[in-house]
């Protein structure tokens, strides 16, 4: 089950937003401060985090820079909640490893499920790095290596590996990965994706990362 | 490139908003959860009534802050919303949809021109009256008389990069 971090100060408000959020299907943990959230991420991973932006201890900026700086780089989407409807956005708050969505209180809960639903769906691309077992990839980039190894790769076949990688282990469709990776919804252009999956696997020289679902498309498996 | 806000609002303004949007958004939560174990009609009246006190609240802040209401309208559902997602990490109080809905007070559209077809003549008229931002995934002469008809202020073409829409959003701020 996807597990959600609700992050706020006021303690009933993270329990509305928690049972709000728990109707639709998740698990939810609650912290009611910056450093609660930080031990929280800590012992439980979360895969999403709503964060309130106006706490006392710690204010969304320095949440996310805990969160996005240091060793173990934590890179899961997350959502910050504001009761000021000036202060969101990366630009005015000035932070470069920014949020992944804004949220103003008092917003419809259809839209608060529509962007949590859209925010874990794209996570890949708001991750900086991604490492699966030896694999890195740079996803600002698109630069990858297996150990130490650069991999060769195209600019397409590089998308596509990107993309597969940010979503581990789903079954990513040729008609989706023609339209992000190709730019285009006609069909056609099958053997494409063929030709890219085989170059990724020859730059990888392992078998097993990238496994082919007959009739629907591909999928990242990750190695040790 | 500009900031999508304001001026720095007065202290005490932001922090009586901040806390009058806050207890609202909690009163509106708590009827969310009433409302969805089919309690008695009670909890739809008082949610129109927040509804209607948020909607003057954003107008509000608005007008208070300089910030900037945004409406992106795409049949790709995903496209619409990693669009307003972009434009909202810009600061931008910005929405998607796949059909025209009602536009809010001095609202921005953006308008996937492939759209303009299904439109009724009701929401032609607001779309028209609204000077919509149009991206298109074709130049031809037949699209840009097509976006003419619907008044467009600026014709994007497709793949818009966010840098060129916010740049065509404040265009059509200076406009007025």
């Amino acid at each position: 089950m996807t597990k959600l971090l609700v992050v706020d100060d006021e303690p009933r408000t993270a329990e509305l937003t928690a049972a709000l959020l728990r109707r639709a299907g998740y698990a939810v943990e609650i912290a009611v401060s910056g450093t609660e959230a930080l031990a929280s991420v800590r012992s439980s991973s979360p895969d999403l985090m709503l964060l309130d932006y106006e706490m006392p201890d710690m204010e969304a900026p320095e949440v996310l820079d805990s969160l996005r700086s240091g060793a173990d780089r934590i890179a899961f989407p997350v959502i910050i909640l504001t009761g000021a409807r000036h202060a969101a956005s990366d630009q005015v708050l000035g932070i470069e490893r920014g949020a992944t969505d804004y949220i103003v209180k008092g917003t419809d809960r259809q839209v608060l499920l529509a962007r949590v639903r859209g925010a874990l769906r794209d996570r890949a691309p708001e991750t900086r790095l991604i490492a699966s077992g030896r694999l890195r990839i740079d996803m600002a980039s698109g630069e990858a290596w297996l150990g130490e190894r650069p991999l060769k790769l195209e600019r397409r076949p590089q998308l596509m590996l990107q993309l597969l990688a940010g979503r581990p282990g789903e079954v990513v469709g040729r008609e989706e990965l023609l339209e992000r990776v190709w730019g285009t919804k006609y069909t056609g252009f099958e053997h494409s994706v063929e030709q890219a999956a085989h170059q990724i696997r020859r730059a990888l020289k392992e078998p097993g990362w990238i496994e082919t679902v007959r009739g629907l498309g591909y999928r990242f498996v990750a190695q040790p | 490139m500009d900031s999508a806000t304001g001026s720095s609002p007065s202290p005490e303004l932001a922090a009586a908003l901040h806390r009058l949007r806050s207890t609202l958004a909690r009163v509106k939560a708590e009827l969310e959860l009433a409302e969805s174990d089919e309690a008695e009609s009670l909890p739809g009246r008082l949610l129109g009534d927040l509804n209607e006190a948020l909607v003057l609240l954003q107008e509000v802040e608005q007008a208070a802050f300089g910030v900037v209401p945004v409406l992106v309208v795409d049949d790709d559902t995903r496209l619409g919303e990693l669009t307003a997602r972009g434009l909202r990490r810009l600061g931008y109080d910005a929405d998607s949809t796949t059909a025209l809905r009602d536009l809010r007070h001095k609202e921005i559209v953006v308008f996937d021109l492939g759209l303009a077809h299904g439109l009724d003549q009701s929401a032609r008229t607001a779309l028209k009256a609204a000077r919509p931002i149009v991206v298109t995934g074709a130049t031809d002469a037949a699209s840009r008389a097509l976006a003419a008809s619907l008044d467009a202020s600026d014709y994007l073409v497709k793949p818009v990069e966010l840098d060129d829409l916010a740049k065509a959003i404040t265009r059509r701020i200076e406009e007025g």
